[in-house]
């Protein structure tokens, strides 16, 4: 893994008290809420930043990484929130320092760039205007000319051209909104920069031109940065030194390399091995973290080594012919040890860990028995993606707007699909993967049925379904066979409806089966996610993220749908999450033979679960195979782009 | 923007023809007869006939709604109840026989005072509503918020004529503090017109500032917490002059917008306010003109009520456009 954020040898961590320390943070620990309930969000955290050195403060949501930031800018809520120890920038004591203090470093010697531009630039100042008040804030005897010189010549620097300086951010793209968050950032020089998940919400392309940029004004000005992120794969790109942090406290802190390579704590390497990576192979359980929520005060969390035994063995065996141009995949350990060898530091941790968690599916796999029968119709694990065609597009287009307004010249419509011609096969997870507006999500709702195509044909299962999203009789029909998951697990749930009523309502919709025998099933399918049944009376907040995506998962196998459309089934989700939601996936499309269509921006996840992949671009797929082809031999620019991009 | 700005008056016509045929309509829903009431009680059958055919009441219903839209675009000649004709110049919104003059006429000579009250209360409204909202919001769960909660509170739940005929008689008449409530016209000197206008502003403006502040202070506590905010105090803005660049113009456009429609409620008159304070304005014309069974000027009062709304709705619309450059104009 190259490191793009700087090409100088990594500076050496910072003695105490260094006067090259530009950010000092000691003890600090910070609360939530007064008056007797009160939340701890960080506890007791210590960190040094030297000039020029960038630490990356790596965790899952609900680590406190974004705290941390929050309360080095000294930008808490001062009523609401408890603020301990010592946070010192450039020497200045920032915790319990008066306002006036605390906001002549803000912006000057500390700055900060927030994950969503969008949310965090002004919706009503032009970006000029936000960049030059940037400026004025802190030359107070600059005048606005002189203030939009040096915002111009910001803007400039960042690759936003002048003719677009008036813009408002709306009217911006993800990447170029970010481009100018950092360039208010920076405007000022300052000695410290706080980066919020600064490319989070971007594309893999865009993310690396960001993460370049930020590496170049960082070598141009010697601003030290705290990048703080979820993602291990760009921490090892651009990060000197990183720190991990869970429940609030610090894991483990050192030099990225040793940590990628040679981390101390289980918790550090099952972080880093639960992502897969374009080096993972493809298929193998994904080590995840025993315990999804730390309790207060974690100790050391026990993942054992070495206990993948089973689990990571059936799940790589059971697929002995994973697509044509896999065959070559063993199973086990000594694949993911032999790959291990030829790859980069990310894959360190790779295939080892066993998952307690959902190792509780396998007593729900046993009790089950022959239930793929009455589903696939007694096929194999997978079926040729080229023989038995369960659903398929064909010169797909779907477009959105161009109405015709009173007055009002008819607007140019959106192509969102251009063009696209798909097959899944029975048995089969086809991988449909893109950019931002590449219209894979819009293809995954026509096939769904939800969306009615502008022309083109859609068949599931030899039958015209192209009227389905206005046809409700035909969409009723074909909700039976096609089930979706959703990104969302917070959002795609009635948060009224306990689990049993959201689990069992396309049973009431679609089966004559009464409430007992409703019940039973739901009990079974909360076996089957790895929940228990004594958690059928509860509701949707009760429950964690990835605990909440296995509710969705069992709502949609309520029916024993013939065909599950998954977009971005665990995009929302941490990654040790991630990793345990991907886990039971697999597990549940072995045992019960299922077709999956399978929406993701993330190629390494879509590598690691798909049989074939279409790589979608602009409205049309521009490359789609087996997956090893794909990856391997990729024949579009583009999916080479992609690739090069992925970090 | 011009497009927009014609596709608004289109639709601002259109709006206000659909009034205009559902007032007309209230001619001949109406349990009374116009031709009857124009007459007066003494007249024989024979004589209503005569002004009935006059007044061209015998005219089929398409006919007379013609003239009527005619007379608001060009103005007409419509006949008095003895048969002279009377000049009535467009806008001509009819001619009222009980009060012998044209309608537009008797809005006219009543409308200085609506103005006048509902200028001053909508100055009223703003800055006690929006202040009020935003100090609230700023002070959010201390004594202050919960203080300036209840008096919001108070005046929503108050009466105009409780609060009215309460404040007069405490203020005025007890205690002399403050001059007794009238119209003076402007052109007479601003210190009587504004001295005698006073109370009805507090009063009407206090009411109705109520919604206001508890809109503006929910939507502050909304667009507080907003990123651009944070971004514009990580610049090293203090607090409070984030909130009033940043998270005043975020919470602004649901008050324009309220304000909008409150605008034009007003202009199109106050009757309670008017009747307690013994304001002669048109929203006391208007009363009196159902009470009177006078039409034409039930008609006109309506059609000019809703003639402000359509207003100031579409200015509303307009400011909330240029306050927030992602608005599209369409």
């Amino acid at each position: 893994m190259t490191s793009a954020l700087h090409t100088d040898p990594a500076p050496a961590p910072a003695p105490e008290a260094s006067p090259d320390t530009v950010l000092r943070v000691r003890d600090l620990t910070v609360s939530f809420g007064g008056r007797g309930r009160s939340v701890t969000a960080v506890r007791g955290l210590s960190l040094d930043l030297a000039r020029g050195e960038v630490l990356g403060l790596v965790g899952e949501s609900g680590s406190g990484k974004s705290t941390v930031g929050l309360a080095a800018m000294g930008l808490h809520d001062a009523a609401r929130t408890t603020v301990g120890g010592s946070v010192t920038v450039g020497g200045t004591e920032v915790v319990g320092a008066p306002d006036s203090a605390v906001r002549a470093l803000r912006g000057a010697r500390i700055a900060m760039v927030f994950q969503d531009a969008l949310a965090a630039l002004s919706p009503f100042h032009s970006v000029l205007e936000q960049l030059a008040e940037a400026y004025r804030l802190h030359h107070r005897a600059a005048g606005r000319a002189e203030a939009r010189e040096r915002a111009r010549a910001m803007l400039d620097r960042v690759g936003i051209p002048a003719a677009r300086a008036r813009d408002y951010p709306h009217q911006f793209s993800g990447g170029m909104r970010q481009r100018v968050m950092i360039a208010i950032a920076l405007v000022n020089s300052p000695d410290v920069l706080i980066a919020d998940e600064p490319t989070t919400a971007l594309d893999a392309r865009v993310q690396r031109q960001v993460l370049a940029l930020l590496a170049e004004l960082r070598e141009e000005s010697g601003t030290a940065v705290l990048l703080i992120t979820h993602d291990v794969g760009v921490v090892a790109a651009t990060c000197d030194r990183m720190l991990v942090m869970r429940g609030g406290e610090a894991v483990e802190q050192g030099p990225t390399e040793k940590l990628l390579h040679h981390a101390t704590h289980p918790y550090t390497r099952a972080l880093i091995g639960a992502a897969p990576t374009l080096d993972t192979v493809p298929g193998t359980r994904l080590p995840t973290v025993d315990d999804p929520e730390p309790a207060a005060g974690t100790g050391p969390v026990a993942v054992p080594e070495g206990a993948a035994g089973a689990g990571a063995g059936t799940a790589a065996a059971r697929r002995p012919a994973a697509g044509p141009g896999s065959a070559g995949t063993a199973p086990g350990r000594e694949a993911a040890a032999a790959r291990a060898g030829r790859r980069g530091p990310l894959a360190s941790g790779g295939g080892s860990a066993a998952d307690p968690g959902s190792a509780g599916t396998a007593p729900g796999q046993a009790a089950v028995p022959g239930r793929r029968g009455p589903l696939t119709g007694g096929g194999g694990p997978v079926a040729e993606p080229a023989g038995a065609v369960l659903a398929e597009v064909a010169d797909l287009h779907v477009s959105f707007g161009g109405r015709r307004s009173l007055l009002g010249r008819r607007a140019e419509p959106v192509r969102a699909v251009r063009g696209v011609s798909l097959r899944v096969g029975t048995g089969e997870t086809l991988g449909l993967v893109g950019e931002s507006g590449s219209g894979k999500s819009t293809t995954a709702r026509v096939l769904a049925g939800l969306q009615r195509p502008t022309s083109g044909s859609v068949r599931f299962d030899g039958r015209d379904i192209a009227r389905a999203a206005v046809d409700t009789r035909l969409r009723r029909a074909l909700s039976r066979d096609v089930q979706l998951v959703f990104q969302d697990p917070y959002a795609s749930l009635n948060p009224r409806r306990t689990v049993e009523e959201s689990v069992t309502l396309p049973l009431r919709v679609h089966t004559d089966l009464d409430a007992a025998a409703r019940r039973d099933r739901a009990v079974e399918l909360l076996e089957q996610v790895g929940l228990s049944a004594d958690q059928l009376g509860r509701y949707p907040h009760e429950f964690s993220g990835g605990q909440r995506q296995r509710v969705g998962i069992a709502r949609a196998l309520a029916l024993r749908p013939r065909l599950i459309i998954a977009d971005e089934p665990v995009s929302a989700l941490d990654v040790s999450v991630q990793a345990q939601v991907l886990n039971l996936l697999m597990d549940l499309r072995d045992e019960l033979g299922l077709s999956l269509l399978f929406v993701s921006h993330d190629l390494a996840v879509v590598r690691h679960f798909c049989d074939r992949v279409a790589v979608m671009r602009a409205g049309t797929v521009v490359e789609s195979g087996p997956r090893d082809e794909v990856f391997d031999d990729p024949k579009a620019a583009y999916t080479r782009e992609l690739l090069a991009a992925a970090l | 923007m011009t497009g927009y700005v014609l596709r608004r008056a289109l639709q601002a016509a259109a709006v206000l023809l659909a009034i205009t045929a559902a007032a007309f309509g209230l001619f001949y829903a109406a349990p009374s007869d116009p031709a009857l009431i124009a007459c007066g009680p003494k007249c024989d059958t024979g004589q209503v006939e005569a002004v009935r055919h006059s007044m061209g009441l015998d005219q089929p219903l398409a006919t007379q709604y013609a003239d009527y839209l005619r007379g608001l675009v060009a103005g007409r000649t419509i006949s008095d109840v003895d048969g002279t004709p009377i000049d009535c110049a467009a806008p001509c919104l009819g001619y009222s026989y009980t009060l012998h003059q044209p309608v537009l006429d008797a809005i006219g000579d009543r409308f200085p005072v609506t103005l006048s009250l509902a200028g001053g209360a909508l100055a009223v409204i703003v800055v006690l509503g929006v202040g009020v909202g935003f100090a609230a919001a700023l002070r959010r769960g201390t004594a202050t918020d919960r203080l300036l909660s209840g008096f919001t509170l108070v005046g929503a739940s108050v009466q105009i004529y409780f609060l009215g005929y309460a404040l007069q008689y405490l203020l005025v008449y007890t205690t002399d503090l403050f001059p007794v409530p009238g119209y003076a016209p402007f052109g007479d000197g601003p210190g009587a017109w504004a001295a005698g206008l006073l109370l009805p502003w507090l009063v009407l403006g206090f009411v109705n500032a109520a919604v206001f502040a508890r809109l503006a202070r929910s939507q502050m506590l909304e667009t507080m917490h907003e990123g651009y905010v944070r971004t514009a105090r990580g610049k090293g803005m203090s607090a409070l002059h984030a909130h009033l660049k940043y998270t005043g113009r975020g919470a602004a456009a649901p008050l324009v917008q309220l304000l909008g429609l409150e605008a034009g409620a007003l202009f199109g008159g106050a009757f309670i306010t008017e009747t307690v304070f013994g304001l002669g304005g048109v929203g006391k014309l208007a009363v009196d003109a159902v009470v009177q069974n006078d039409l034409p000027t039930v008609v006109g009062t309506v059609l000019l009520a809703a003639f402000f709304v359509v207003l100031f709705v579409a200015l509303a619309d307009l400011v909330v456009a240029w306050l927030d450059p992602r608005v599209r104009l369409a």
